[in-house]
């Protein structure tokens, strides 16, 4: 009986794990894209909401019925790495426009609740032409017509918008395009989850916009602030915290809790003399991975990696890497082709570069030099000797 | 002789023509003139009282003699307005005398015509409102029915009035109930309203919803329960004492009223019956009327829920996406732009690896990285992009997932070996060099029929055999000639004496095969 009990407790710690790691990865996540996840989130919406609360702060609201659930993550530090991308074509990250379009519609979808593709198009191009900042949509512009599809795919991706008759990218095509729209004006409002209303703030500031008044509890904010960080970014070194959060994250009892909160969330606490680190093992709470396979740039990421790691603790100069590359190129002639025109070593370098830089394992400047958590990557030297010879890429 | 058809049936086609047609304005404005003398108790007009009546209702623009004998002309024909002789006047001249010999006055239709219109109008104009008084009005004339009826010596004309009054009430609640929900559903559709509005509005209809339905349930009671008191005395005796106290005046030439009246009465007495004690004990219409005041204040609820979801940013969604709009536009970089929309949405992904090391509790938790064991990456990852997922096992053993991939597998084979049968199935006889290239799949099918053929003896030179299944017949004759057939697959050429092959499915109730024409089988023989 008890054996029963404790198994049962245990799948649903695993279920709950799970659960949290979803939300992690989509904070809006909802039944029409994510099914599974969905409905592992609304079983266990009671102990997932208090849960987000004590140890994050962020506000989870499960609307079971709508099919949305939405963790509102907030961060002091909120990451530039992390772009909206479009949902078509090579999911290229969103522009200034094309986020200041995806704006201007959600407030205009805010007034109805039914619309068509091409009564929001006129409306967008009036409430532009009121803004002087904002370029005025013109959808006779093919460009135009671009970022307006992508914006609204996003809206439709996030449930504030959906299709009921015909499809958004007929629009790319021609302006005059038919689409239904029924829109869900309460998931609009809670695409917002910035603690300070923008509209409410002198100017763009996004300090300001993060700023929480909340705490009135040291102890608190400091738990909130590691464990939101431990939860969402690849490393977290001492030297990056202040005075204050170095002390709770290396004493016994900030230890303590930053640990129950990372295990609950199915992820693996590494500390070491420099920092922690959550470990995914199932990467389902990440965005990209890193070892990545079938990555050119991350592959050569790990390449330069080896290069930087050797050097340490000199800093090694870009130019080295890009002979790296050079060399690379030059001993696999069938590798990386589509890097192999004009400018493409250049690029190749500097995407590898970011993907190192986006797993905090390198800093950027005129040298490269590596951070501590790199070394967990080294090539182990008893591997290297058992390695077989590399065939020859085909 | 209440009419049987109904009210859509009733309604006289042209009744309300007037307002419609391209001089409705002036036709309307004269009806109103008619109405206003019927006020003052003047019945009928002349042309000239009603070209100056006009100015007194508001009408100021001029109005030609033709155009108002055009109008006088229309209502007339539409049967609106009745016509007689004047005789009393005295007239100068025969123009005058064609002119104003006429004198108009609404008829009974154009009465009914002209309420209905100020009806529609004082209709169009209040916001709908659901009045407690007028129940407890209605309660109050059937207490004091009650009471009258109890008394033998109470005056009829009271009664009468008093059955007039409750009447009236019920009339009251009923238009009342019609405009308020339709009101109420207004409200619940209109979203788009100014928010600081609607919600001052559904607040203060929430309130009074409350009030009301809270109050409802006890007046409702008082009066099924007055209701059933005046039923005891007896609802015809009323009706009766109600008839002697109206006083009827009986025309010589009409019908009497009397039956007319009970008949109403009745059908009133049921209606409010309807409402509060239904005969049979059914559903009380006062009881719907609860359930939508009930409705309407949870609906109205929600929609509040969510306007203060909206809300509780402090100020409207709208203007902080406006603002945001203006913020990416002005963003310095593409970067930039990135920082703000997650500072806006919080809508980005967590960032982790994957990879851990063996042996998490090797090292104490202040080793330095530099020291510590790393994780195993694959070596090939480093060369060729792809781990050597054999190395290491996945860390979860999911059955569930095995087991579909596994049935998924299963069904996949089968699939690839019902086509593999199908590609191998020959029109007829045919030689094993017509299967010149194979698919590795369907060649060990073949391979295996061959063998299965060809080691059965052979009877008049031919082999039969099917598969292990039953599902394939295969028939093998020995090549007539020495030919060889190469037959290829992506691994290799089969080289094989060109025998004459058979290959066909068996179908249940067919024994064997049909037999090789006879034409191959000389050859074969030969």
């Amino acid at each position: 009986m008890t054996d029963l009990r404790s198994e049962l407790d245990r799948q649903r710690g695993t279920e709950r794990a799970q659960a949290i790691r979803a939300l992690l990865a989509r904070p809006l996540l909802t039944r029409a894209a994510d099914p599974d996840d969905f409905f592992l989130v609304a079983r266990h919406a009671a102990e997932l909401v208090p849960w987000f609360e004590e140890h994050t702060g962020w506000r989870l609201s499960v609307e079971a019925r709508q099919g949305y659930a939405r963790l509102a993550k907030v961060s002091a530090r909120p990451d530039g790495t992390r772009p909206a991308r479009r949902l078509r074509g090579n999911r290229d990250p969103f522009d200034r426009r094309r986020y200041a379009l995806f704006c201007v519609l959600a407030a205009e979808l805010l007034t109805g609740q039914v619309t068509t593709i091409g009564i929001l198009a006129g409306r967008l191009t009036q409430a532009t032409a009121v803004e002087p900042v904002i370029p005025t949509f013109d959808s006779a512009s093919r460009e135009d017509r671009r970022a307006y599809v992508d914006a609204l795919m996003m809206l439709e991706r996030f449930g504030a918008l959906t299709a009921t008759d015909g499809s958004t990218d007929a629009y790319l095509e021609h302006a005059d395009a038919k689409v239904l729209y029924r829109v869900d004006a309460t998931r609009l409002a809670r695409l917002l989850a910035a603690p300070q209303a923008p509209s409410r703030l002198p100017g763009p500031d996004v300090a300001a916009l993060v700023r929480e008044d909340r705490y009135d509890d040291d102890a608190e904010r400091l738990r909130h602030s590691l464990v939101r960080r431990l939860l969402d970014d690849p490393v977290v070194y001492f030297d990056e915290l202040t005075e204050a959060e170095r002390a709770y994250a290396t004493g016994v009892a900030g230890r303590r809790v930053i640990r129950a909160a990372v295990e609950e969330a199915g992820l693996q606490l590494e500390e070491r003399a420099e920092g922690m680190l959550a470990i995914d093992p199932d990467a389902v709470a990440t965005d990209e991975r890193f070892p990545a396979e079938n990555s050119v740039p991350a592959q050569t990421a790990l390449l330069l990696l080896d290069s930087i790691l050797a050097a340490h603790p000199e800093p090694v100069p870009r130019t080295v890497l890009a002979d790296r590359i050079a060399a690379r190129f030059a001993e696999l002639p069938a590798w990386a082709r589509t890097y192999r025109s004009d400018g493409g070593a250049q690029r190749l370098l500097g995407e590898a570069l970011a993907v190192l830089e986006r797993f905090k394992l390198t800093i950027d400047g005129e040298a490269i030099r590596v951070r501590p958590a790199a070394a967990r990557y080294a090539a182990a030297p008893a591997a290297s000797a058992k390695t077989p010879r590399p065939r020859r890429a085909r | 002789m209440s009419d049987a058809r109904p009210a859509f049936r009733r309604v006289p086609a042209d009744m309300f023509a007037f307002t419609t047609t391209e001089r409705a304005d002036l036709h309307t404005a004269v009806m109103q003139v008619f109405g206003e003398a019927a006020e003052r108790l003047r019945a009928a007009l002349t042309f000239d009282e009603v070209l100056a009546g006009l100015p007194e209702i508001g009408w100021h623009e001029p109005v030609s003699d033709e155009s108002l004998e055009y109008t006088l002309g229309a209502l007339h024909k539409h049967g609106l307005v009745d016509r007689t002789q004047n005789h009393a006047a005295h007239y100068t001249s025969a123009a005058e005398y064609e002119r104003r010999n006429l004198h108009y006055s609404l008829s009974r239709k154009g009465e009914a015509a002209y309420q209905g219109l100020l009806h529609a109008l004082d209709l169009l104009d209040s916001s709908g409102a659901l009045q407690t008084s007028v129940l407890d009005a209605i309660a109050a004339r059937l207490a004091e029915l009650d009471t009258l009826l109890g008394d033998e010596g109470a005056d009829d004309r009271r009664v009468h009035t008093a059955v007039t009054e409750l009447e009236g009430h019920l009339t009251a609640l009923r238009s009342g109930v019609v405009r308020f929900n339709g009101r109420l559903q207004r409200l619940l559709r209109d979203e788009g309203a100014d928010p600081a509005v609607f919600q001052e509005v559904k607040q203060a209809t929430i309130a009074y919803l409350t009030d009301f339905v809270t109050g409802l349930d006890t007046r409702r009671l008082t009066i099924a329960e007055a209701v059933a008191r005046v039923e005891e005395r007896g609802v015809e005796a009323l009706h009766a004492r109600a008839l002697r106290g109206a006083d009827l005046p009986v025309l010589p030439g009409q019908a009497d009223p009397a039956p007319r009246f009970l008949e109403r009465r009745a059908a009133r007495w049921a209606g409010l019956r309807d409402w509060f004690r239904p005969a049979g004990g059914g559903r009380a219409r006062v009881e719907d009327l609860a359930d939508t005041a009930r409705s309407a204040i949870v609906a109205l609820m929600r929609a509040l829920e969510r306007l203060s979801e909206t809300r509780r940013r402090g100020s409207s969604t709208a203007a902080d996406f406006r603002t945001l709009a203006r913020w990416f536009s002005t963003a310095e970089t593409d970067e930039a732009a990135h920082e703000l929309w997650a500072a806006a949405t919080g809508l980005w992904s967590a960032r982790h690896t994957h990879l851990a090391p063996d042996d998490p509790t090797a090292v104490g938790p202040g080793t330095s990285w530099f020291s510590a064991p790393g994780v195993h990456v694959s070596p090939l990852l480093r060369t060729h992009g792809q781990s050597d997922r054999a190395a290491r096992t996945a860390r979860v053993r999911d059955t569930t997932e095995i087991r579909e991939q596994r049935r998924q597998r299963a069904l996949r084979e089968r699939l690839e070996l019902e086509e593999a049968w199908s590609r191998l199935a020959t029109p007829g006889p045919v030689r094993l060099s017509a299967f010149a290239r194979l698919d590795q799949g369907s060649f060990s099918r073949l391979l295996e029929l061959l063998a299965r053929a060809l080691t059965v003896p052979a009877r008049d030179g031919e082999r039969r055999a099917s598969t292990a299944d039953g599902r394939l017949d295969v028939v093998l004759l020995p090549p007539p000639d020495h030919h060889l057939a190469y037959v290829r697959t992506a691994r290799g050429v089969l080289v094989a004496p060109d025998f004459i092959v058979s290959i066909s499915e068996s179908r249940p109730g067919q024994a064997a095969p049909v037999p090789l024409r006879t034409d191959f089988r000389r050859e074969a023989t030969a």
